[in-house]
């Protein structure tokens, strides 16, 4: 039953049968070959009650607001006046595109859709100033992987939804991470550009008065960020309502960018249904299946199947991390994440982790994922955005990066607290 | 002729997003009056059930627009390597399994309208909404999901014979990714 249910995943999958479907279809599978009762009766009512949620439709509020703020144009202010603040580092202009990518990804909650803009407004200035392309471009490709981690974050919903955890906890504890990998990026960066200075372009001084004046640029996001993390932290809203009012602010945002107009508005919410169907659909998939493997006895059985192998937890844990490392070269992120947690989760729940810790932990590992190849679809975004230069160069550039997601791997095995600290505080 | 009934119903969806997404603005709305009447001291009450059956009704119109805009995650590891015959097949391989599946979803979320209709179930909530409301409305999407997703295999199919692999790719195949 492990054996048909891990081989029909990926059998399926590489015949590009879409994602959701798949989850589908290996729940029929399993039903009808391996159930004692005909679980498939429930399913109407398994669907609309994963559907029928007040918690979820915090995906589409979220996937909206980042349509908004990426179509705006407020990217190119908030680019340059980080720039004022971080460029003046070894290594330039990068530190700007790790901090904008970082900043912008945290607020839209969308990775690639960060990716995107901002090697649309910083790869012109990379041929200008004579920037090493490889890490110029991976730093953009990294940094807008932070997105998932740093709240608000869809990926973080899902988990949480899926493995019934609290959602402001799950934020929580992907804040300090997150913002550990962003100064990690910064810092390699340093190191490299400090080695090999021809990596890096000139770095640029910005007097205290130009700083402060560029404050007014980085308001907008960074008053968006406080809002959503801050209110959901004092316990003022639920994540929906954040969301919610985040929609409202990223409105209020484009209309002071001189933005807001009719064509953005329908563009935007064509997007949101486009890129929330294809979240849900892959979401109810994977509530079905988990509602099938859980009724059928496959997890209990794969526990079973773990406990015979007589491993310590650590041990386990290692293999999954490796399982997640490996898958996450040729599937993308949330694919990679809602096909797993069904599984995963109840083992290394069973085997002692705690849940919101080990979201954490995946949320980083599917990031890596993003920024792999041959699918990583930030690296494709980032060439896309470039119009020049070899694919290859774009990997390259990102193999640093994947060293420091590595790195804060172990960290958080050996201080799960980085992780816990903060929502046990809530 | 097939062709200009898929090209009817890509109309169609964009439509259905657009309503579906003016339905997730005004969830927005009512959420920030529920904020600020709460703030007030006299809380309005339903706003997350209302939200609930809007996150259900966009889920099921939503996913078939998402499949007319060909969104649907796939993995295209092998399917990228296929020369244009084979990736051809392949799309209507996964079209025939994901309208396979619609069907069944569709079929299965019937019983559980039908029952509510039977027995005129009510929200177990304050506003007490008959349920068939919400259900219809999302039971509908699910239903349109299979329509449309048959209606694609079949035309995938049939330009899958007439060997016009290119036109299968634009009603059946991948999205770049930007």
């Amino acid at each position: 039953m492990i054996n048909f249910t891990t081989f029909g995943l990926l059998f399926l999958m590489a015949l590009s049968i879409p994602v959701g479907i798949v989850l589908f279809l290996l729940a029929f599978g399993i039903d009808s070959f391996f159930s004692p009762f005909p679980l498939m009766r429930g399913l109407g009512q398994v669907v609309w009650s994963s559907s029928n949620s007040a918690t979820l439709i915090a995906i589409p509020f979220f996937v909206l607001l980042g349509e908004i703020l990426v179509r705006c144009g407020v990217a190119t202010r908030t680019y340059a006046a980080l720039n004022k603040w971080v460029s003046w580092l070894p290594g330039g202009l990068i530190h700007a595109n790790i901090a904008t990518a970082t900043l912008f990804s945290a607020t839209s909650g969308s990775s690639v859709a960060t990716a995107a803009t901002v090697a649309t407004v910083a790869m012109p200035q990379a041929e200008k100033l004579n920037y090493d392309p490889r890490l110029f471009a991976g730093a953009i490709a990294a940094g807008g992987t932070l997105g998932i981690l740093i709240p608000p974050s869809i990926n973080l919903i899902v988990y949480g939804f899926l493995t019934q955890s609290s959602i402001p906890q799950l934020f929580l504890a992907g804040l300090l991470p997150g913002i550990l990998m962003a100064l990690g990026f910064m810092l390699i960066t340093v190191i490299l550009c400090v080695i090999k200075p021809s990596l890096g372009g000139p770095r640029q001084q910005y007097s205290l008065r130009e700083k402060l004046g560029s404050l007014g640029d980085l308001l907008p996001i960074l008053g968006l960020f406080a809002v959503i993390v801050g209110s959901i932290y004092a316990g003022w809203a639920t994540p929906t309502e954040a969301a919610a009012v985040g929609v409202a602010m990223a409105l209020a945002i484009a209309a002071q960018q001189g933005a807001l107009n009719m064509p953005l508005l329908l563009l935007s919410l064509r997007g949101t249904i486009r890129t929330s169907a294809m979240v849900m659909l892959v979401v109810v998939g994977a509530y079905v299946l988990n509602y099938v493997l859980t009724a059928a006895g496959v997890s209990r059985a794969l526990q079973s199947a773990l406990e015979g192998l007589n491993m310590s937890p650590l041990a386990t844990l290692f293999v999954i991390i490796l399982i997640y490392i490996v898958l996450g070269f040729f599937i993308e992120t949330l694919s990679l994440m809602v096909a797993t947690i069904p599984i995963i989760v109840p083992i290394i729940v069973d085997i002692g982790y705690d849940k919101i810790w080990f979201g954490v932990l995946m949320i980083i590992l599917v990031e890596m994922a993003l920024i792999t190849p041959p699918v990583g679809l930030n690296l494709y975004v980032v060439q896309a955005a470039r119009k020049s230069g070899r694919f290859t160069d774009v990997m390259v550039g990102c193999i640093p990066y994947v060293l420091v997601m590595l790195l804060m791997v172990g960290l958080l095995i050996i201080v799960p607290q980085l992780a816990l600290y903060l929502p046990s505080t809530l | 002729m097939m062709m200009r009934v898929i090209d009817f119903l890509g109309r169609i969806n964009n439509g259905v997003a657009l309503v579906a997404g003016l339905s997730l603005l005004a969830c927005v709305v009512l959420i920030l009056v529920e904020i600020v009447v709460r703030q007030l001291g006299m809380p309005l009450g339903g706003t997350d059930e209302i939200s609930g059956y809007v996150m259900a009704m966009t889920t099921s119109w939503g996913v078939a627009y998402a499949l007319t805009e060909r969104a649907h995650v796939r993995i295209d590891m092998l399917r990228a390597k296929c020369v244009p015959a084979g990736r051809a097949m392949l799309d209507c391989v996964a079209i025939l399994a994901l309208a396979v599946t619609a069907i069944v979803v569709a079929w299965r979320g019937w019983s559980v309208l039908s029952k509510t209709l039977i027995t005129g179930a009510k929200a177990n909530t304050a506003l007490e909404t008959p349920l068939w409301i919400p259900q219809l409305l999302w039971w509908s999407g699910w239903l349109w999901f299979a329509i449309s997703a048959v209606l694609i295999a079949a035309a995938s199919m049939m330009l899958l014979f007439q060997r016009r692999y290119d036109a299968v790719n634009k009603i059946a195949g991948m999205r770049g990714e930007l």
